[in-house]
This record gives structure tokens, C-alpha cells and sequence, in this order.
């Protein structure tokens, strides 16, 4: 990818931030922001420093983690559908937080119980797919992860059929995404994450380009196949289970951001993986300021939005591909 | 320099041995080939020494080591291999597919260095598709893509190289190529050990034959001691006669109708 | 000769139906599903689903012949007495019956629609209603007064509290109005609409909700609207108070900054039903101190 290109990418994530920390039900002139940074202490100010700024870092990162993990994963499975919730980390993730809503634990327990049920739901899959005769064949992990995620989808319909309505509300609130609860506490942890994760994603990504050429070719350039799916799964998920922890089920973005990526010119997973994390963070700003202007006074879920905006991109794609 | 020491494989749930007990050598500076009728077990021969299938019994030996007890990518800086299929899910250009061909030496760490670019450039030049450089990989023909797969395993450097059924999509001054190439490779040092189903082809071209009958060596040696027609007919269970052909006077078959 | 009569038979026909509405000074009662209902014989076996009208039954008289609550129903202290047969929504409908109700008493929410059914179907005599605002509180429970046989004390009720909330609106009739905010939960942040007793409420004691021009009786907002609307003061319950008041997202709403924020005791001002008298004085009271000595 040529460096024209690359800045394209980050000036736009640039300017997605400001205008997403700019744009809202109180409009906030950009040299206002400015003010804001310096500890203004006007009710604008205010809203910029203490909503609006830790939204948009907790959306950069969202985005960053589950685009980051989407391209890994679909060089590594050969898959252009693959995404970050492949091992049931989505349905895993929902358990946990339901399962906490339900007994009735403090908002604040629930990323972790969300996280923990991510985590669980990861190890079933290899589980599974252990028992089914494979440690690291990509197909029988995917396998697996859809057999863990329907589960977990039968356990989430059986905690909330007769859960107070309450409850039912909360649930479908944290399972529709949303970055408007952002606090630094939970930016700080996501960062550690998706740093980390994306880091070592995007160093594995001569890996995945090896990986990419099938299984056999793998073998014969020297690479240990089942290992490095597995670190490559293990990471991913990791990845896209802070986020869910973090920010709730952001669907499409995983999916959608490495084939834009592809779009721009990246082929090689170094660069494919960096690539996504950008857009994706561009992807998730933007869709988070859309969710907050389309409809107010009411907030639109992010894993909403990002469908709505993500099939569109989607569908240009598969027409491409004909 | 690579030798299979009576080999026995058997698939999971298989009812039979796909190899079962089959000893042949591959020397440096030497063309070996492999051959045999469908099913016979001479991809699993190239299955098992990249390890991607686990042996019952016996050894595979690179250079007298044990290869299973060889760290991987050493031992595929040592021996390039060339798989029967290859599909790429996403398309990548002609140049970073064979520079893929390096990865056994550079790893995730290092970068690209002169010794690397050497060998790209001329791994992509004994191939024969220079032209072929900024094109996507799906965008290349069937036998364009067979030739940027053997630029990336000659990329690969090493002292043997292993093609399973290199030729299949290829014309015939392709194919022609492709069997000089891997003659000359072969005359410069390398133990190229090579799959086919061109029996006249290897028969020209190759050292020492070897033929696979249902996991068994049927017959092995040179051209001549190999290419007979009763072997061959009790094979393939087809008619047929050898002669020789009127180029080089290696031994040719030709198959007759079936009676 | 034909156009006529034609016409005269229009005539009398529009005439016949405009009398018709004429006619009857108070129009046929309906529940709040709009199914017509029937005055017979008082009932004796009475079943409440909702917290506001199992209140209302006991203040006009017909607490001792409830048979069922639903598990919220817990006022009065009495009404713990009476067994609880499950949620309100979407109720156990054999678990009613069981009950042996010549009187079921639903709350009118799409939710109790099968429920509803399945209950008349079975022959039990089953109504339902809403009670979102201060004039369906006086309806209903003079509904529920002719229902039970007890419409003379349901008039008084509704008397009593209609004097009450008159006397506190013109206390504060001539006051500053101050903004009031009141969410209602957090997750998604849902404030009190103009639909709903609530707000009505605020403007008898003397206050403006902030989303009174909102017809509903609830909506979902976002902190920054209430940042933009910078309501005078924030109403919360006792459970959400210190959250609120730490949460950094809240302390970016003006009034939370400067500590305008009250508590209210939920469990009076959250039903309109008998209390409704005395949430607006403890309202008012909150919201301009020492006006009722």
C-alpha cells in the first residue's frame, strides 16, 4: 500500500474523531475542543472532555480490535466471511453478561462477566473440537464455534424467558453495542488489549500470509499449521472479547473492514492487519456519531448502526466480485 | 539426500496402508522421479515428508536426520516443496507470492536482505515469468500459475526440491520447460524429486524411476530398467507397448486401444 | 319521487346515529382494551395484577376480597397478605384460575393480550387497565368502584384526591416553575414523558418536566439531550442517588455538577393511584421547601 494511501486512511480516522467529538446534540465548534483540552470548565467543555472523548477513544478502539482481528482471521481460515466472533466468543460474551443482569450483579460486573464468558466459550470451542479428532484444522474450529455459539444461544433465551422485564431490558440494551458508558477505567484495559493483541496480530501476519496459501503450502514453507491457527484463534478472540466486554455486540465490522482494506491496496497481512485497525476505528467513530444524530433525543445501538452502515459496503463488495 | 526408509502410512479410519513399506532415495544432483497409477500413494510420499501425515512406521530422512526431528522451517530451508493444489483465498501479486518462497529464512523478525532478493530475482528468472510480476495471482492462467509456483520453491534456496504433479495445465512447450529446468537444477547439484503422471517425459528426463503400485514399489531404477511392458501393463491394467523415441531414443509408451 | 325517499332515509339515518351520541350524557364504559363492561353482581373473588390497582381496591374497600396479587403489588402493608400469583406481565393464566376470581383485573399492556383472551374464553369475567394519567386514575377507579359494588367510597377516594392535588396546584400556581429531569433507568437512559401522571404531578407541584412536550409516557434519551434541555434540578431515587452524583457521564448535566439533585421517595410518587394526593404535596414540598407547613 502506497504511503499516499496510509495517510488517506489515518487523516481519516483524524478527522472522523474530531467531527464525532464536534457533532452532537450540542454542536461544539472545533476551536472549542481546543479549550476543552485545557480544562474549560463551560458545560461544552464538559461534554467534550467527559462524554464525548472517552466515547470516541473507546470506538477508535473497538473498531481498531475487531478490524485487526477480522483480517487475521480471514487469512488464516481462507475465508472471506470469517469474523472475530467465529469461536462463540459473541454468544459466550452474552451469556456471561446476561447470566450476571439476570442474578442480578452491579453494572460494573458485567464486562468481566462478559469477558469471563468469552474466554469460556473459546476454550469449549477448541474442546470440542478436540474431541472431534483435531487440535488446530480450521474448519473443525469453525465447526466447533458455531456449535458453541447455538448453545449459547439456547442459554440466552432460556435465562431471559422468564426474567422481569427489567432485566430483558437491560440484557438487549447490552447486547445491541453501545461506547456511551465509556469510562477510562475501561478504556485503559481495552488499550492494553487491543495494543497487545494487534500487535502481536499484525507480527503474525507473515504468518497468515504463509497460512493463507492452504495448509499443505504451509507445511511446506516450514510453518507449524495447527500451532500458529491456534495462536492466531487464541489471539483474535482475545482481541474481539475485550471489545465485546468493553462495548457490547459490534457486528459487521470484523467482517466488513479487512475487505475495504483490500480495497485500498492491502494484500500483504502486515499491512492488511494495521489497515483494518484503522478503518475499523474509522468504521465505529462514525457510526457511533450517526447513532447519536439520527434519531434524537434517542441514541440509536451501535451494533445497529454498524449493519446498517456495514451491508451497503458489503454488498458494493460481492458486485465487485462477480 | 532424501531417503524414505521403508515408509508405512495408514490414513485414520483407513482399511488399508496407503504406503506400506516403501524405500527409495532421492541423491543430490539427481532427478528422481515417482510414478504410478491414481490412488497409488505418491502424494502421501510427499504428505509425509512435509509432515502433514503421520507415519506408522519407518523413517524419512533428510540428509541421514531423521525429518520428523528437524525443526521445521530449517527443514524447509533445506527442501522446497511444491504441493499437487494450491488455491489462494485472497489473491496476492506475483512478486510477494514467490517472495513467500523466502519466509522459511526470514521468519516473522527479519527483513528482506541482498542474499533474499538474489534468490527472488533469480528463482523468477529460471521460471520464466518476469513478465508475469505485478499480475494478481488470479489473473494468471493455469500454466502461468504452475510456473509462479516453481519460482517460489526455487526462491526457497535449499539442496532439494520436491514438485508433486508439476506439469498438469501446462502445454507442451511449458511442460518442456518446466522438465529442463528441473534437469539443469538437478545437474547443478540440487536432489529434485519429482512426482508425475508424463511417463514419457520422465522417462527422458529423470535418473532413476520409481514405481508405486497400491503402496508398494513395483519396480525402480533407471529408464530402461523401469519402462518395460509387462511392468507397466500389470500397472496401469492397460494395454500398451514401449518403444523409443525417435528425439533421444529414451523409452516411450503408447498406450493401445483395449481389447 | 325514488331520490326522495332516498334522501329522507340518509336524513333520518345520520339524525338516528348523531342522537345516538347525543343521547347517553356519559358514553359506554370501556376498559382500557376497549372492551365494553358489564356491572352485575359485586364480586367476591377478586384478582389484581397491577400495583396501582390492587392499591385502589384496598382504598375503596375491596382489599378483603382479593384472592391474587401479582408479586409487585405490595400496597398497602395488607396487600402482602394476599397471595402472589406471579409477574403482571404476562401472568400464569392456570395459576389465575386456580384462584377461582369472579373478577380478574389486568394491566393493559400488549403483553396481557393472550392472557386477557385466554381468561375470557375460560369464562372469568376479566377487564384491564392503564392508569397512565391523573384523569384515567379518576376514570378507573371509578370503574373499578361500580366493578366491585363499591362506587360510593371509589367517588370518595377520587374526591379526596382530586381536593388534595387541587390544593397543592394552587399553592404553587403563582411560584417560579423550576426544570425537572427524571430518569427512570439508566441502561438506556429512559426519562418521564408529558404522557405520563409523573409530569403532571411535577406541574401541580409547581415545577415543569423537561420533556413535557414529549406525548408519551416515557422515551429513551442520551445524556448529552439533558445536557442541551440543563434541567433546574434532577429527581432520583434513593438507589441510583450516589451513582449519579459520582458518575462523571452525569456530572456533565449542570444541575448534577452543582448538586441540584433531589431524592424522592419512588415508591410514593411511582403509582397514580390513592397516593397520588400526597406524592404531590411530598413533591412540592421537595421542590420549594417549606411551602406546606
Amino acid at each position: 500500500m502506497t504511503a499516499s494511501r496510509w495517510l488517506l486512511l489515518v487523516l481519516s480516522l483524524v478527522v472522523a474523531a474530531i467531527l464525532a467529538i464536534a457533532i452532537g446534540t450540542i454542536n461544539v465548534p472545533i476551536s472549542a475542543i481546543g479549550d476543552a483540552l485545557r480544562g474549560d470548565q463551560s458545560t461544552p467543555a464538559l461534554v467534550v472532555r467527559s462524554l464525548r472523548i472517552p466515547r470516541v477513544i473507546l470506538a477508535t478502539l473497538v473498531g481498531a480490535g475487531l478490524g485487526m482481528s477480522g483480517a487475521a482471521l480471514q487469512g488464516t481460515m481462507r475465508n472471506p466471511l470469517a469474523e472475530p466472533y467465529l469461536l462463540g466468543v459473541s454468544g459466550g460474551a452474552a451469556v456471561g453478561a446476561v447470566l450476571a443482569t439476570v442474578v442480578g450483579l452491579s453494572f460494573a460486573f458485567v464486562p468481566i462477566a462478559a469477558f469471563l464468558g468469552a474466554i469460556v466459550a473459546v476454550i469449549a470451542a477448541f474442546f470440542v473440537a478436540r474431541v472431534a479428532g483435531s487440535r488446530g484444522d480450521a474448519r473443525v474450529l469453525l465447526m466447533a464455534g458455531v456449535v458453541v455459539g447455538a448453545f449459547a444461544n439456547a442459554a440466552i433465551m432460556v435465562l431471559l424467558a422468564n426474567a422481569e422485564p427489567n432485566v430483558v431490558r437491560n440484557a438487549l440494551w447490552w447486547m445491541m453495542g453501545s461506547v456511551a458508558d465509556a469510562t477510562w477505567p475501561q478504556i485503559e484495559v481495552l488499550f492494553g488489549y487491543v495494543v497487545v493483541g494487534g500487535t502481536a496480530l499484525a507480527l503474525l501476519g507473515r504468518r497468515v500470509d504463509v497460512l493463507a496459501l492452504g495448509e499443505d503450502a504451509a507445511a511446506g514453507l516450514g510453518l507449524d499449521v495447527d500451532r500458529s491457527i491456534r495462536d492466531v484463534f487464541i489471539l483474535s478472540s482475545l482481541v474481539a472479547a475485550a471489545t465485546v466486554a468493553a462495548a457490547g455486540l459490534i457486528g459487521f465490522v470484523g467482517l466488513v473492514v479487512p475487505h475495504i482494506a483490500r480495497g485500498f491496496g492491502a494484500r500483504r497481512h502486515r499491512t492488511l492487519i494495521v489497515a483494518s485497525g484503522i478503518i475499523g476505528a474509522t468504521l465505529v467513530v462514525m457510526a457511533d456519531l450517526l447513532g447519536r444524530v439520527l434519531r434524537p433525543p434517542a441514541e440509536l445501538p451501535l451494533g445497529a448502526v454498524t449493519a446498517l452502515v456495514g451491508v451497503p459496503f458489503f454488498l458494493a463488495k460481492l458486485r465487485h466480485l462477480r | 539426500m532424501i531417503r524414505f526408509d521403508d515408509v508405512v502410512v495408514r490414513y485414520p479410519r483407513a482399511s488399508t496402508d496407503a504406503l506400506n513399506g516403501v524405500s527409495l532415495s532421492a541423491s543430490s544432483g539427481s532427478l528422481t522421479a515417482v510414478v504410478g497409477p491414481n490412488g497409488s500413494g505418491k502424494s502421501t510420499l510427499v504428505r509425509a515428508l512435509i509432515g502433514r501425515v503421520r507415519l506408522t512406521r519407518g523413517v524419512v530422512r533428510v540428509d541421514d536426520r531423521d525429518a520428523s526431528t528437524v525443526d521445521r522451517a530449517e527443514l524447509a530451508r533445506d527442501v522446497a516443496v511444491v504441493t499437487q493444489r494450491e488455491e489462494l483465498a485472497f489473491p496476492v501479486s506475483v512478486n510477494e507470492y514467490v517472495q513467500l518462497g523466502r519466509f522459511p529464512h526470514l521468519g516473522i523478525w527479519r527483513a528482506a536482505g541482498t542474499n533474499d532478493r538474489h534468490a527472488i530475482e533469480e528463482a523468477i528468472e529460471a521460471a520464466g515469468v518476469r513478465e508475469l510480476r505485478d499480475r494478481p495471482i488470479d489473473a494468471l492462467s493455469g500454466g502461468e500459475w504452475q510456473r509462479v509456483r516453481l519460482a517460489r520453491a526455487l526462491a526457497q534456496g535449499g539442496r532439494a526440491l520436491v514438485l508433486d504433479e508439476p506439469t498438469t495445465f501446462l502445454d507442451v512447450g511449458h511442460e518442456m520447460a518446466v522438465f529442463e529446468l528441473l534437469s539443469r537444477v538437478a545437474r547443478n547439484g540440487l536432489a529434485v524429486l519429482l512426482v508425475s503422471h508424463q511417463l514419457n517425459l520422465v522417462a527422458r528426463f529423470a535418473d532413476r524411476i520409481v514405481l508405486i503400485h497400491r503402496g508398494v514399489v513395483a519396480a525402480e531404477g533407471s529408464p530402461d530398467d523401469v519402462m518395460r511392458a509387462e511392468i507397466l501393463e500389470r500397472v496401469y491394467e492397460w494395454p500398451l507397448v514401449v518403444t523409443r523415441d525417435p528425439a533421444v531414443g529414451a523409452p516411450a509408451l503408447v498406450p493401445l486401444r483395449s481389447r | 319521487m325514488a331520490r326522495i325517499r332516498f334522501l329522507i332515509l340518509a336524513a333520518a339515518l345520520i339524525g338516528c346515529h348523531a342522537s345516538e351520541q347525543h343521547a347517553d350524557p356519559s358514553p359506554e364504559p370501556r376498559d382500557d382494551y376497549g372492551t365494553r363492561l358489564a356491572f352485575g353482581v359485586a364480586p367476591k373473588r377478586i384478582v389484581s395484577l397491577n400495583p396501582t390497582t390492587t392499591e385502589i381496591l384496598f382504598a375503596i374497600g375491596a382489599g378483603d376480597r382479593l384472592v391474587g396479587r401479582s408479586q409487585y403489588d405490595t400496597f398497602p402493608d395488607s396487600a402482602k397478605l394476599v397471595p402472589s400469583l406471579g409477574p403482571a406481565l404476562r401472568p400464569s393464566v392456570e395459576a389465575i384460575i386456580d384462584a377461582k376470581p369472579d373478577l380478574v383485573i389486568l394491566y393493559a399492556s400488549e403483553d396481557n393480550r393472550p392472557a386477557f383472551d385466554r381468561l375470557r374464553q375460560a369464562g372469568v369475567p376479566t377487564v384491564a387497565f392503564k392508569l397512565d394519567s391523573i384523569e384515567q386514575f379518576r376514570r378507573d377507579t371509578r370503574l373499578l368502584g361500580r366493578l366491585t359494588g363499591d362506587s360510593v367510597r371509589a367517588l370518595l377516594v377520587v374526591d379526596s384526591v382530586s381536593a388534595t392535588l387541587e390544593r397543592v396546584r394552587l399553592a404553587t400556581v403563582t411560584l417560579e416553575r423550576p426544570t425537572v429531569f427524571i430518569p427512570t433507568w439508566n441502561k438506556p437512559i429512559i426519562a418521564i414523558g408529558g404522557g405520563s401522571f409523573m409530569s403532571e404531578l411535577l406541574e401541580i407541584a409547581g415545577a415543569k418536566n423537561v420533556y413535557a412536550s414529549v406525548p408519551t409516557p416515557s422515551l429513551a434519551v442520551t445524556i448529552e439531550d439533558v445536557v442541551a434541555r440543563n434541567p433546574d434540578i434532577v429527581l432520583v431515587g434513593p438507589q441510583t442517588d450516589s451513582t449519579i452524583r459520582t458518575s462523571p457521564i452525569w456530572r456533565t448535566i449542570p444541575a448534577v455538577r452543582d448538586n441540584r439533585v433531589k431524592v424522592v421517595d419512588l415508591d410514593l410518587v411511582s403509582r397514580p393511584s390513592v397516593t397520588l394526593g400526597a406524592a404531590a404535596v411530598s413533591l412540592a414540598n421537595l421542590l420549594h421547601p417549606g411551602i406546606f407547613r
